[in-house]
């Protein structure tokens, strides 16, 4: 009997010795288990391209907006912007701490990290599990990628760091580098963007690629790179490529910019992509503009306009895009009154077929679009002589005439045609994450003499630059502050 | 089957080398019969006693005694008889009877030194405890709470329980001896009849607000003993779970006897303890004219309403008085127990049904229990605890509270058409709570079956083989829907969710016990082999625009819209090997040997194995000779001192593998699947090890009539499971390492004490706690700070740091003091703030300084109990003092913006007629700044608990019932404190975040009546 019984027993305690303890997790995938094939080399670049916007107030999914735009002559906090970082980034009274400005700064190198992960382990990818086809074009778009995010960085922050490796380990070395200066970072940004170049041509894409990057997206962030260092004349040939080679034109009608249907058509060179009802990818500047106060509408108007800077007032009242761009007043859905706006708010991404629930707008958000190419040429070409050109006055009249602006009709000096060139982008891109960008890259006096126009005062020299943020100077031994931002 | 390795194959050989060893027992049996014929009874109050055990010395034959205490005996021996006598709560008695019929006398137990205290795989005589383990009071286990973790609360030394929420089947936060670990768990491990089960709560992604307790599937009823290992000499045999302590739950186990069934029904209502002052319609709307005027002074002073219009309205809507209602409590509890020789039941059945004190908020327990011990043969006991409990709960949406109290009066629950106002009707927008409450949703459904099953052998006399064998599954369904017609719902017309949680674990422990006495040496070795692995997987889907409200959630293809669903699944393992050895020489000088080696699956790929020892030492000086004859009031002195190790892995899992997570982008127009890295690995990754030394002395004198206890103790955590944060530039912005340390010290005092005995009895049993906790060190640099907290090397876990306030700006000061007000436009009226950093302003980043901490400075219990003939009396007062809180609510209420709500202090806000020093002005776009101000003293004392209870004299009930007790009980009957919120009682359940109430479901007082009847 008792042997019996120790037999049962002893089966029962050994029975069930056989669980393991290394982990091999059921629903998530660990990194060595992945770049082994093509299908995840692709999946690998599409999670890159997500974190244009990852989640939430994400880069090109409003952070621009709230974390940078604001502090501009067009844009403010509007009523429903109750957060004291984005009122002070509004106000001009940001610090180092400013967590709008610190997500700026860590959403940037998260993505950067996933292009660097995205290089680097498609590049040791062997030939049998990948096409070269494939395999340079996935580079060169996480190269496109990469370039994009440190475009913004070196504008937004001047000097930073420059990483191009994947952080493998927890290592000092790999952990705290110090900033590279601003020209190091143009010529990697100005490199990346080469090799890109080879991407194909946006009409070689399938319809079942549209949208990633593309030759022309290479060169016309490239020449919107060259337009910022003022190297014009690169800047100029670059733009002129992309409109002789690219087969990019501008739509007819300024409304089809932004209609859902003509999605990443002939006038869009490179957008964030946007769904609504389909796992959190509408495009949030569509609620964060709508009005709050029309019953139905549900709006959350955080994003208003600077009336100060009198923008709306800017535009000729038979220009096309002042309906587009503006509402002055909406139809309640729920009881069908008119309910008109104390002041314009902005319509651009308004989506109709999600009247009430805006947050799911469908409408994409350009980075950089033809019109913008030939501005850029504009521009450029301007600087290059002593007095405008025709080529330059047709660059910038094509814009303005679809627009259905009146036409340029010459007699500007060289100076006067910049400064309507840069308000013709001004009006054009209204909303499109640009105006920061062309104050400050005129300098100094200039930024500050538009803000206090505004009657935004507290607009300083060193408001050019956001200021490293806080965090990372306490974490990093080797990084400096930005100069402007010491003893302010 | 598959044996593991040469661990399993070593077990295996030394099983079978048991199993030869023990070939030779022997069995005995009676031969011939005789009869012993007596009676028990109480010795102070001469009373029968029934169900007393009768033991006959030389065979293992038993008796129980009937209920007017009588017993027989058929036996195959002679007079005179060996018997040892043996009830719960009185004193064995072992003696010899030589005639027949007898009478014996059973002494109360009052030492408690005799009595049985389960520890960790075993039990033991608590004389001979060298550990720190405390028993909860048998009162304390009577409270009509829902989960028996509330139960615990100001009943043992140096255990800390707050609510979480007050949400019937909510959370409680649990702290043995201070909290020390930053990002992994700090709640005790809770072992169930052997079976270690961590009171985590999971989540599907589905529905709102708190989660309820999984131990709320336990029913409390069931449960006979809850004892608390607090040192390390009797938490390091859990190893790498024992870091934060271990809650023993013992449940009811079958006595010998004839069946008896047993009713216990009880009925009470609760109630929320104290609402908040808010402005009434009128006040408000004078309020919003002002902000407005203020905000545009040339729109005039009446841009709200009218003065005859604000004249004319009364006190408006009460939000509070609309969400806040009486609620029943019901508990409903049957157990019949009883059994013979050789197999003992306890079966159980229970309902339980908590409204709570929101409206349309519930907790219901339906639930089951059988619990089976038999002896198949002489020497082989086997036992079965299997519990299956279902729970349902209603749950009040994320928020609920903070919206009751800042929605303005001026609005209507509803529209004058019937249908619900949508939401706050101005800037601030947010939903109709009330409309919320009642309309939406939110359930969560759970069945959970744990059970035990054990077969202990005697392979010889003193080494004993058990192996037990475990399961627990849970199962959980969430229900949400969001109607069109409440605010929430009508932006996607309609949103169901549906979520469900799939948990299973088992458990094998094999151990090996071997007890042996010689020329006054007494030794006790444990040896043993566990593993337990766990599964879980949720799943979560929904949709939204619906056509219809009717079907709620239960027709998600109905929805036009279908959302994302989404899935996960986890495991973990755990490999233990155990041994202790206790040894005692004369029961004087005792030492204790205790190890433990944990395999974790948790772990990085160089660090998946830690041992876990502990070393303990006591001398019981009151057996000396020199103590017995000079102090003879001394019934035991002993001291004790115990140094061990333990650990803590609650980090979750996959922490130390660089996993990948899925992202979505449109590529195409079409949603593509997207991967990217989630963390930099570290193979490093590892325990956090607390080491613990305890030093105690326990002494009982006059009689054993005071018992008191004291302990010492220090406990540093090193090697904390940190998300040390890490520079943004990689990528990532932290990485989960073994990094810093915490250390919690303190003393705890208990003392028992017999005041008066007799036919009239007292008793007090006070418990007394101080600990002090301190951060060591952190990751990289001394400080960080998380929200509104620091964690700040040299300060304690849950400092608050914020904004120190400085007065009001008075008029004429703006020029000189504006500056410190942080408005770029300062106004009279503005608060003014202290310039900490000494740069000549104040702004809200850079003035910020250590303004308090949630670490109480002691807190206590003390239980009173009476009895007088069949009436009993108990109730316990509980404290904690010097603590403080965070009222982020009142944070709210004082922002007098006139978009919400404000506290009834808005009345003396400042004005240029009132130029209060306390109160800001009106403003309409003020930017809430977390100050000093919201600070307040959480001390606290209260009639935690309250039982009064009469029991029928049996002469009365004689032919029907065995025994009838009719009783009353409340819970939180009175509270003295300061806290203006609801309750003192509150903290986030969050590790760093100690102490602050926001919007957290308010706690309520009870009173309920019931009957417990024996048939």
């Amino acid at each position: 009997m008792k042997s019996k019984i120790l037999i049962g027993l002893l089966t029962l305690s050994t029975l069930l010795a056989c669980s393991k303890l290394e982990e091999n997790p059921d629903a998530l995938l660990v990194s060595e288990q992945f770049y082994l094939n093509e299908g995840q080399a692709l999946s690998a670049v599409t999670g890159t391209y997500r974190k244009l916007y990852e989640s939430g107030q994400s880069i090109y999914n409003g952070l621009f907006q709230i974390g940078v735009e604001m502090a501009t002559d067009d844009y403010e906090a509007g009523p429903r912007a109750r957060n004291a970082h984005v009122r002070a980034i509004s106000g001009l009274t940001h610090d180092e701490s400013n967590d709008r400005m610190e997500q700026l700064w860590k959403q940037s190198y998260d993505a950067i990290n996933a292009s660097n992960l995205n290089i680097k382990n498609i590049e040791a990818m062997a030939e049998g599990q990948i096409s070269p086809a494939i395999k340079t074009r996935l580079i060169n778009e996480a190269k496109f990628l990469r370039a994009l995010h440190y475009f913004n960085l070196v504008r937004w922050f001047g000097d930073v760091p420059l990483i191009v490796e994947p952080v493998a380990s927890l290592s000092g070395e790999q952990l705290y580098v110090s900033k590279a200066t601003e020209a190091e970072v143009y010529t990697h940004i100005e490199n990346d963007l080469i090799q890109a170049e080879s991407l194909p041509n946006y009409l070689d894409y399938g319809e079942k690629d549209r949208g990633r990057a593309s030759k022309g997206a290479a060169k016309s962030l490239l020449s919107k790179v060259y337009l910022t260092q003022q190297k014009w004349e690169l800047a100029r040939n670059k733009a002129k490529e992309v409109i002789d080679e690219e087969g990019y034109g501008l739509f007819e009608s300024y409304a089809d910019v932004f209609a859902v249907d003509k999605k990443n058509g002939k006038e869009h060179i490179f957008s964030a992509q946007f769904q609504g009802n389909s796992g959190y990818q509408g495009n949030s500047l569509a609620g964060r503009s709508a009005p709050a106060d029309i019953p139905g509408i549900n709006g959350d108007y955080s994003d208003a306009l600077h009336a100060e800077g009198l923008l709306y007032q800017s535009f000729e009242s038979q220009d096309t895009r002042l309906p587009i761009t503006f509402t002055t007043g909406k139809v309640s859905p729920t009881n069908g009154q008119y309910y008109a706006l104390s002041k314009p708010q902005f319509n651009k991404y308004y989506d109709e077929s999600v009247v009430g629930n805006q947050s799911q707008s469908s409408k994409n958000l350009s980075i950089i679009r033809y019109a913008e190419v030939l501005l850029i040429y504009a521009e450029a070409e301007n600087e290059l002589t002593a007095a405008p050109t025709t080529s330059a006055i047709d660059a910038l009249n094509s814009v303005r005439s679809r627009a259905k602006a009146s036409l340029y009709t010459g007699g500007s000096t060289k100076d006067g045609f910049r400064e309507l060139v840069f308000e013709e982008r001004r009006k054009e891109l209204v909303y499109e994450y640009q105006r920061w960008f062309d104050l400050v890259r005129r300098g100094v006096d200039y930024y500050i003499a538009k803000l206090h126009a505004a009657k935004k005062t507290q607009a300083a020299a060193r408001h050019i630059h956001f200021p490293t943020p806080q965090r990372e100077l306490n974490l990093n031994p080797n990084l400096k502050q930005h100069p402007d931002w010491i003893n302010y | 089957m598959k044996i593991n390795g040469v661990w399993g194959y070593s077990w295996l050989f030394l099983l079978s080398l048991l199993a030869t060893l023990s070939a030779q027992g022997q069995q005995t049996s009676p031969i011939i019969n005789a009869s012993l014929v007596g009676k028990v009874i109480d010795a102070t109050t001469r009373e029968p006693i029934e169900g007393a055990t009768v033991q006959l010395e030389a065979v293992t034959h038993s008796v129980k005694t009937d209920a007017e205490g009588q017993f027989q005996f058929v036996t195959g021996q002679k007079l005179p008889f060996a018997v040892t006598v043996s009830y719960v709560g009185y004193e064995q008695q072992k003696l010899v009877i030589s005639i027949s019929p007898t009478v014996i006398e059973l002494e109360p137990k009052i030492s408690g030194l005799d009595e049985v205290v389960v520890v960790g795989y075993g039990a033991i005589k608590r004389k001979d405890l060298t550990g720190s383990v405390a028993s909860l009071p048998n009162e304390l286990l009577k409270q009509n709470v829902s989960s028996l973790d509330q139960a615990l609360k100001g009943g043992i030394s140096g255990v800390q329980v707050t609510q979480t929420s007050g949400q019937p089947g909510g959370g409680v936060s649990i702290r043995i001896r201070g909290g020390a670990s930053i990002q992994g768990g700090n709640e005790p491990l809770y072992v169930i009849d052997g079976f270690p089960v961590y009171n985590q709560t999971e989540n599907t992604g589905v529905g709102s607000g708190a989660t309820i307790n999984p131990l709320a599937s336990i029913n409390p009823s069931d449960i006979e003993s809850i004892e608390v290992l607090k040192d390390a000499s009797a938490t390091a045999i859990y190893g790498s779970r024992g870091a934060n302590g271990v809650v023993l739950v013992t449940t009811k186990k079958g006595s010998a006897g004839g069946a008896k069934l047993t009713y216990d029904g009880s009925l009470g209502s609760q109630s929320v303890i104290k609402t908040i002052d808010v402005l009434g319609a009128r006040d408000f709307a004078t309020l919003r004219n002002e902000v407005l005027f203020d905000a545009n002074p040339s729109r005039g002073q009446y841009q709200y309403l009218s003065q005859n219009d604000v004249d004319a309205l009364g006190e408006g809507t009460n939000w509070q008085k609309q969400a806040f209602r009486t609620a029943p409590i019901r508990n409903h509890q049957l157990s019949l127990t009883g059994g013979g020789d050789r197999v003992k039941y306890f079966l159980g059945a229970n309902y339980f049904d908590q409204e709570g004190v929101i409206v349309n908020t519930d907790f219901k327990r339906l639930g089951f229990r059988s619990n089976i011990d038999a002896r198949p043969y002489e020497r082989l006991t086997i036992g079965a605890n299997l519990s299956l409990n279902r729970t349902q709960a209603q749950i009040a949406p994320s928020g609920i509270v903070n919206s009751l109290l800042i929605m303005p009066p001026t609005a209507t629950v509803y529209e004058a058409d019937g249908s619900y106002t949508l939401r706050n009707p101005f800037e601030n927008i947010f939903a109709n709570p009330i409309a919320t409450l009642l309309e939406t949703t939110n359930e969560q459904v759970g069945l959970r079956t744990l059970g035990t099953g054990f077969a202990q052998y005697d392979i010889l006399d003193g080494l004993q083989l058990k192996v037990l064998l475990g399961v627990d599954l849970n199962t959980r369904t969430d229900k949400f829907y969001l109607p069109s017609y409440i605010y929430e719902g009508s932006v996607n017309n309609g949103r169901a969710n549906l979520g469900s949680l799939d948990y299973y674990s088992w458990l094998n422990e094999n151990t090996l016990t071997y007890n042996k006495s010689f020329n006054n040496h007494n030794l006790n070795v444990l040896l043993g082999f566990t593993q337990q692995e766990a599964r879980n997987a949720i799943f979560g889907a929904g949709a939204e625009n619906f056509v219809t409200d009717e079907l709620l959630y239960n027709s998600l293809q109905s929805g036009s819209t279908l959302l994302r669903p989404e899935s996960g699944a986890y495991a973990w393992v755990l490999h233990s090997f155990l041994s202790r050895i206790n040894y005692n020489y004369k029961n004087k000088y005792y030492a204790s040997a205790s190890i433990r080696r944990d395999g974790s699956s948790r772990f990085g790929t160089n660090n998946k194995w830690g041992n876990f020892p502990s070393l303990a030492f006591s001398w019981r000086a009151s057996e000396e000779t020199f103590v017995k004859e000079n102090l003879s009031f001394l019934n035991d002195l002993k001291l004790r001192t115990s140094f061990g190790t333990t650990g803590n892995l609650e980090i979750g899992q996959y922490q130390s593998l660089s996993t990948l997570y899925a992202l979505n982008y449109l590529i195409g127009g079409n949603i593509a699947t997207g991967f990217a890295s989630q963390r930099i690995p570290n193979e490093n990754l590892g325990w956090e090890t607390t080491y613990q030394y305890d030093a105690g002395i326990d002494f009982s004198f006059f009689r054993n009539r005071f018992q008191f206890t004291f302990d010492w103790y220090y406990k540093k955590t090193e090697d904390l499971l940190l998300n040390v944060e890490i520079p943004w530039t990689s990528g990532y912005a932290s990485s989960l390492q073994n990094y810093g340390s915490v250390e919690n010290k303190g003393v705890e005092f208990n003392l028992r004490s017999r005041n008066i005995e007799g036919e009239f009895s007292w008793s007090t049993d006070l418990n007394l706690s101080f600990n002090r906790n301190k951060v060591l060190s952190i990751g990289n640099g001394s400080s960080y700070i998380t929200g509104n907290y620091i964690i700040q090397v040299g300060k304690p876990l849950g400092t608050f740091y914020g904004t120190a306030t400085d007065g009001i700006l008075q008029q004429g000061e703006e020029a000189e003091k504006g500056v410190y007000t942080g408005n770029a436009t300062p106004k009279a009226g503005d608060r003014l703030y202290k310039d900490i950093d000494g740069d000549g302003k104040f702004t809200t980043a850079n003035d910020r300084t250590i303004i308090g901490d949630a670490q109480p400075n002691y807190f206590f219990g003390i239980t009173n109990t009476f009895n007088y003939k069949g009436i009993d009396l108990s109730f316990l007062i509980q404290g904690s003092v010097g603590n403080q809180i965070l009222n982020m609510n009142r944070q709210a209420l004082e922002m007098f913006t006139g978009q919400q709500n404000a506290s009834s202090d808005a009345l003396q806000r400042w004005t240029a007629a009132n130029p209060s020093q306390d109160y800001p002005r009106a403003k309409l776009d003020p930017a809430p700044i977390f100050s000093d101000r919201f600070v307040e003293d959480g001390s606290f004392v209260r009639v935690k608990s309250l039982q009064f209870g009469y029991t029928i004299p049996k002469g009365w009930t004689k032919n029907t019932l065995s025994n009838l007790r009719l009783y009353v009980t409340g819970q939180n009957l009175i509270t003295w404190t300061k806290y203006s919120g609801f309750d003192p009682e509150v903290t986030s359940g969050n590790n760093v975040q100690i102490g602050v109430d926001q919007g957290i479901y308010p706690a309520s007082k009870s009173f309920s009546v019931g009957a417990s009847i024996t048939f």
